[in-house]
């Protein structure tokens, strides 16, 4: 066995306000701490709400603010996931979610896919992240972490899982939409969230935490469900929808090398076939195929 | 937990009729308004609401739901007649205030109407030819009227203004600028009327206020199916596939609508483009609201101490 208690933060931030925000996250830390969680997660930008647009730069913090050198501090002996605006030595202004291990920021992920359309203008404001990275972590597995829209693009997941990710944390500020009676959950967004988790967690044989806000940011409203998925693709968790709480589930890290073995689809994985492709695909694209002699 | 309208008695004649692509799930439907509700007035510092009722479904439905996410208590709902209003859409705005138990006010508009296009024969502050003011004229006036009551009792009340306009009335423009379409928030601006009938039966919105034609009431006899020429269920399945699902005109005629309607109803809806849109700032400093100044409405500072 190698029991794992997860707690989702399952919050509504309040927009802009970074000091209340900035509290909440003591107050779950330490009670997530009281519960027994060895890992607590929040949700995208859970120290400054989604819809910022130009207050992104006035909440904005670089990765060695000590108001996340505190929040590590607070968090000693587990392992945090917060997400908040990160500002570059040059900056730019990038989504981040941190993992917090002892005392210190020990990784942090800048979103890469940055939607902007239909509902989202996420480019207007933010610069998208360059790296997708597993990181190893104190839980004794490798963690990937990722943002939101990360996990629209199948390529997120897969590189997270192949670089040594046993636990995928996907952060989320994800509005609800389409309320048509046909969908599963009442709701579309929810529906298609749902799908993709199950199958990504068995597609990669990994455990899929999905923190997801609630609450309401001007027109959006945020539907919260965050998941705990098993490497089978079974759902081990579901939060409520909609309602604000720090939820716990209890995994077995174990499970990942006992469905690993049974089923062996990162073994057979061809990343230097995807790669040869990638690569072939990229430059044809871009016009640079041997065929047009450029 | 939702009332599914169209199986509530076989027998019966069902309240309305309910295309199968606009039926919602009215359960996140509430929890989502309700949120929403209570989301925007924390936001502004608010703890109060206060609409105007007119007896008709729209505004039936924002009582409810405004009752349903902050308690009956803290709405008031004001009832602006004019002295041609139907009576009978005033004792349906009575019955909901009764059935909630919600604070309400009745502020008769006609005076304020009269003063300005005269009354008896006298022509009044609108100039001579007002007497002579068309029905749109009257009807547009009485709505902002009704909006400036509404604002005003907004300070006396302590409470913000709830839009009780929906997504079908938005789209073809049936609606007075800075009239009946202003408002501090709107809970069902997204919610086509078909939709908004589904979620006033799930609701418990008494059935009179459900199964009467819809009526602007600015004169007697009005109703909006027979002056728009369409009934509410084609014209929201319409609006519903041509702009929440993307469909061609063609493709609308595919599927068996009137091309004259179809295009009829485009033309309506890009008519009214300027009533759902704040109006353009000359661009002509380095930071203009709106173009490349833009903040959320509601954020640290913004609310009202």
């Amino acid at each position: 066995m190698q029991p794992l208690r997860i707690a989702l933060a399952q919050i509504a931030p309040r927009l802009g306000d970074l000091e209340a925000n900035l509290a909440r996250h003591h107050e779950l830390i330490a009670a997530a701490r009281d519960r027994g969680a060895g890992l607590v997660v929040f949700p995208e930008l859970g120290l400054t709400g989604y819809q910022l647009q130009d207050l992104a730069a006035d909440v904005a913090m670089r990765a060695e603010d000590p108001r996340l050198g505190e929040l590590a501090e607070a968090a000693r002996g587990l392992s945090a996931v917060v997400s908040f605006v990160e500002e570059s030595p040059d900056h730019r202004l990038f989504i981040a979610a941190a993992l917090l291990e002892d005392g210190a920021v020990r990784h942090v992920h800048r979103k890469v896919f940055l939607p902007t359309y239909g509902l989202f203008d996420e480019r207007r404001f933010f610069a998208p992240g360059d790296v997708v990275r597993a990181t190893p972590s104190g839980l004794g597995v490798g963690v990937g972490l990722a943002i939101c829209e990360d996990f629209w693009h199948v390529s997120t997941p897969q590189l997270l899982a192949m670089d040594g990710a046993q636990l995928l944390i996907n952060v989320s500020s994800s509005p609800g939409r389409d309320l048509a009676s046909t969908n599963e959950v009442g709701l579309g967004t929810a529906t298609s969230w749902r799908t993709l988790m199950r199958t990504y967690a068995q597609l990669t044989t990994s455990f899929v935490v999905f923190c997801n806000r609630v609450g309401v940011d001007e027109s959006l409203s945020f539907w919260g469900g965050s998941e705990v998925i098993g490497p089978t693709g079974a759902a081990i968790f579901g939060a409520p929808m909609f309602e604000e709480g720090l939820y716990t589930a209890d995994i077995d890290l174990g499970d990942v090398r006992r469905e690993r073995i049974t089923l062996p689809l990162l073994r057979d994985e061809r990343p230097e076939l995807v790669g040869r492709e990638w690569e072939r695909i990229v430059n044809g694209r871009a016009g640079l195929d041997e065929d047009n002699g450029q | 937990m939702s009332a599914d309208v169209t199986k509530v008695d076989a027998a019966a004649e069902p309240m309305f009729e309910l295309p199968d692509e606009l039926a919602i799930d009215t359960g996140v439907a509430r929890r989502v308004i309700a949120e929403f509700i209570r989301g925007q007035l924390r936001q502004a510092g608010f703890e109060r609401a206060v609409l105007g009722l007119s007896g008709g479904i729209d505004s039936a439905l924002v009582a409810y739901l405004v009752a349903e996410a902050i308690g009956a208590e803290r709405l008031l709902c004001v009832m602006m007649p004019y002295k041609t209003s139907s009576p009978a859409s005033q004792g349906d705005a009575e019955a909901v205030v009764a059935a909630l138990g919600c604070a309400s006010e009745l502020v008769e508009i006609t005076a304020m109407v009269d003063g300005y296009f005269g009354d008896d024969g006298v022509p009044g502050e609108g100039g001579p030819d007002s007497l002579e003011a068309t029905a749109l004229r009257r009807g547009n006036f009485m709505a902002r009227m009704r909006m400036a009551t509404l604002y005003d009792r907004s300070v006396t009340w302590r409470g913000l203004v709830v839009g009780t306009g929906n997504k079908t009335e938005s789209l073809i423009g049936y609606t007075t600028l800075f009239g009946d379409s202003a408002c501090a928030f709107n809970p069902i601006g997204d919610l086509y009327k078909s939709q908004v009938r589904q979620l006033s039966a799930a609701l418990g919105v008494p059935e009179v206020v459900i199964r009467k034609a819809p009526s602007a009431d600015l004169w007697p006899g009005q109703t909006d199916e027979t002056e728009a020429g369409f009934t509410y269920p084609v014209l929201d399945r319409m609006l519903y596939w041509r702009v929440d699902r993307r469909r061609g005109v063609d493709d609308m005629v595919e599927m068996g609508f009137d091309r004259a309607l179809v295009e009829r109803v485009d033309r309506m809806i890009a008519g009214a483009e300027f009533k759902r849109q704040v109006p353009p700032i000359a661009k002509l400093g380095p930071r203009t609201a709106g173009v490349d100044y833009l903040y959320p409405r509601r954020r640290p500072g913004s609310a009202r101490p």
